[in-house]
């Protein structure tokens, strides 16, 4: 068994030991719970399972996005590398007067930014950049979720229900132009 | 002492086999860098404001410039400047001797220009139809109004040349002229590091997720263009010309103009991402826009595309492609040796790009 494999058994297996516990204990004490937590903290109480079973999902997204990010440190790591040996080759030692080194530093310049060039052009780097922002934007979802999760506790509207706001004035602000729009080409006759 | 310090380093540098030369540099450019602050105004401290306007409509976050003008107008047809999604409009009025705006409006043009402000999460939901056919569509009925013309002259420059052309494409019958300066239109034929980004990017998933699309991506996107050039050696020839007054000023000055980049809004990124880079319908002609498709044979109007050779960020071969697809019998292609910035503000537009298209508009301009 590989060990991507193996981490990805024990990642398993703790998610399942972990969710057992969660949703046991919280079985067991939602009664005592209830009579116990008053207020606004009840909430949490209830919406604690959901809190670590986001942890845990964050846990594992960590694993993916460790991955990619250290993809793309290689792919960054390797290129610099190449782009140097390349300049040892050209310009095997440093000249000590200015002009020269002065050219030396264009050439310099000029091989790592082909070098690097290549590289961000390249569908591997591009590829591995989109899934190293695709597992960030795993992990922000998750942090989203237990935000949301904080902010019902204490009686505060979530991302969620402000986005329903946004999208409820985006769209009547733009039934009012609409309705500007032809008011106003009622009043010109052209449409000015 | 002085004379001491001087021998002591002269020999320390021949010790070491170093040019005394190289010394002296090292030593000049660790001057230059703690007398900066002397020479040079805080990017905070300057304004960006360079030729006078009047706000003359606003809408959300949008506000249309009026630009004032001490000449005479020459032609009747007002020309309203459509800035690109990234950054801001500044750029087009970075300097007096470098001012798109100023230059236009010493040829005699009447100019507005359409600056996209800052949009919060608030906008997030803002799209094409929005842009197209709220903010746009108003700005030129307001113009038209004001002016009491039928047509006006609509230029777009890099992502406001996307909009422009969409505009262009449902309302020609508003349109005198259409300018288009390296427009963003055939992404599949773009051949930047930026592009390429773009095609590989799940763009749904990043809208949903975290809504408008942060200045921070845009700065990275920006750090992958020319890293070591842009990134290093442009700072290093500006503490070695720290007192070339005129280099550091207009130095300062795209520099806080790169660094005030708004978050674009959701949707619209993912419309312009989708529709242009990874799905291509715009040069297709299977975009929509609020429900009505983009058929670029519907310009027909005088077309005037503007393209630069160096163009990292927006390649030569992915603008050129709206020459060839428009129904325009008045249509021009013009290819500058220069790059993407340098088309808009800088000695060369001024010399060649400004005066050709000033031309080009008077001649096609109600007078």
């Amino acid at each position: 068994m590989s060990s991507t494999e193996e981490y990805q058994k024990s990642l398993e297996y703790y998610k399942h030991v972990s969710l057992f516990w969660t949703d046991l204990l919280s079985l067991m004490s939602s009664r005592p719970q209830s009579l116990m937590s008053t207020g606004p903290f009840r909430k949490f109480g209830v919406n604690a399972k959901k809190v670590s079973a986001e942890m845990i999902e964050i846990n594992q997204e960590m694993g993916k996005f460790n991955q990619r990010l250290s993809e793309y440190y290689r792919q960054l790591t390797d290129t610099w590398n190449e782009a140097q040996k390349q300049f040892s080759k050209k310009v095997p030692e440093i000249p000590t007067d200015t002009e020269h080194l002065d050219s030396t530093k264009r050439i310099w310049i000029d091989i790592f930014e082909n070098y690097f060039t290549r590289l961000f052009d390249s569908p591997e780097f591009a590829e591995n950049f989109g899934k190293l922002v695709s597992s960030e934007l795993d992990l922000a979802t998750h942090w989203n979720n237990v935000i949301s999760v904080m902010l019902e506790t204490v009686n505060m509207p979530t991302k969620k229900e402000i986005d329903e706001l946004y999208k409820e004035l985006h769209l009547l602000r733009k039934r009012v132009g609409k309705l500007e729009k032809i008011s106003n080409s009622g009043e010109n006759g052209n449409g000015k | 002492m002085k004379k001491y310090q001087i021998q002591e380093k002269t020999e320390m540098a021949s010790e070491l086999r170093i040019d005394p030369r190289i010394l002296a540099e090292f030593l000049q450019m660790n001057k230059n860098i703690l007398d900066a602050p002397k020479l040079v105004a805080a990017p905070d401290e300057i304004s960006m404001e360079m030729t006078p306007y009047d706000v003359v409509y606003s809408e959300g976050k949008m506000r249309l410039l009026h630009f004032n003008s001490s000449q005479q107008k020459q032609v009747k047809t007002p020309l309203l400047i459509a800035y690109a999604l990234i950054n801001r409009y500044h750029i087009l009025d970075i300097h007096p001797q470098k001012s798109w705006v100023r230059n236009m409006l010493d040829q005699g043009l009447d100019v507005y220009l359409i600056d996209w402000g800052a949009p919060t999460t608030m906008d997030k939901y803002l799209g094409f139809d929005d842009y197209v056919n709220g903010y746009m569509d108003n700005c030129v009925n307001f113009i038209l109004n004001e002016s009491s013309v039928d047509k006006v002259s609509l230029q777009g420059y890099c992502t406001g040349g996307t909009l422009s052309t969409v505009y262009a494409s449902l309302y020609p019958e508003k349109i005198k002229n259409l300018v288009l300066t390296a427009p963003v239109i055939d992404g599949s034929r773009d051949s930047t590091v930026v592009a390429n980004l773009a095609k590989h990017m799940d763009v749904d998933k990043m809208v949903d997720t975290i809504g408008n699309m942060p200045p921070e991506f845009m700065y990275y996107m920006f750090s992958i263009l020319k890293p070591f050039e842009q990134g290093l050696e442009k700072y290093v020839q500006f503490f070695k010309n720290i007192h070339n007054k005129e280099y550091v000023e207009n130095f300062i000055r795209v520099e806080k103009w790169l660094s005030d980049t708004p978050s674009i809004p959701g949707e619209l990124f993912r419309e312009w991402i989708k529709n242009v880079y990874q799905d291509n319908l715009l040069i297709r002609n299977q975009m929509h826009v609020a429900g009505k498709q983009i058929n670029l044979k519907n310009i027909s109007m005088p077309v005037f595309t503007q393209v630069a050779v160096g163009d990292h960020l927006v390649s030569p071969e992915c603008s050129m492609p709206i020459h060839y697809a428009v129904s325009s019998e008045d249509k021009t292609l013009r290819m500058y040796a220069t790059g993407h910035v340098g088309m808009i503000a800088s000695s060369f537009s001024q010399k060649r790009v400004l005066p050709e298209l000033g031309q080009w508009l008077k001649e096609r301009s109600e007078k």
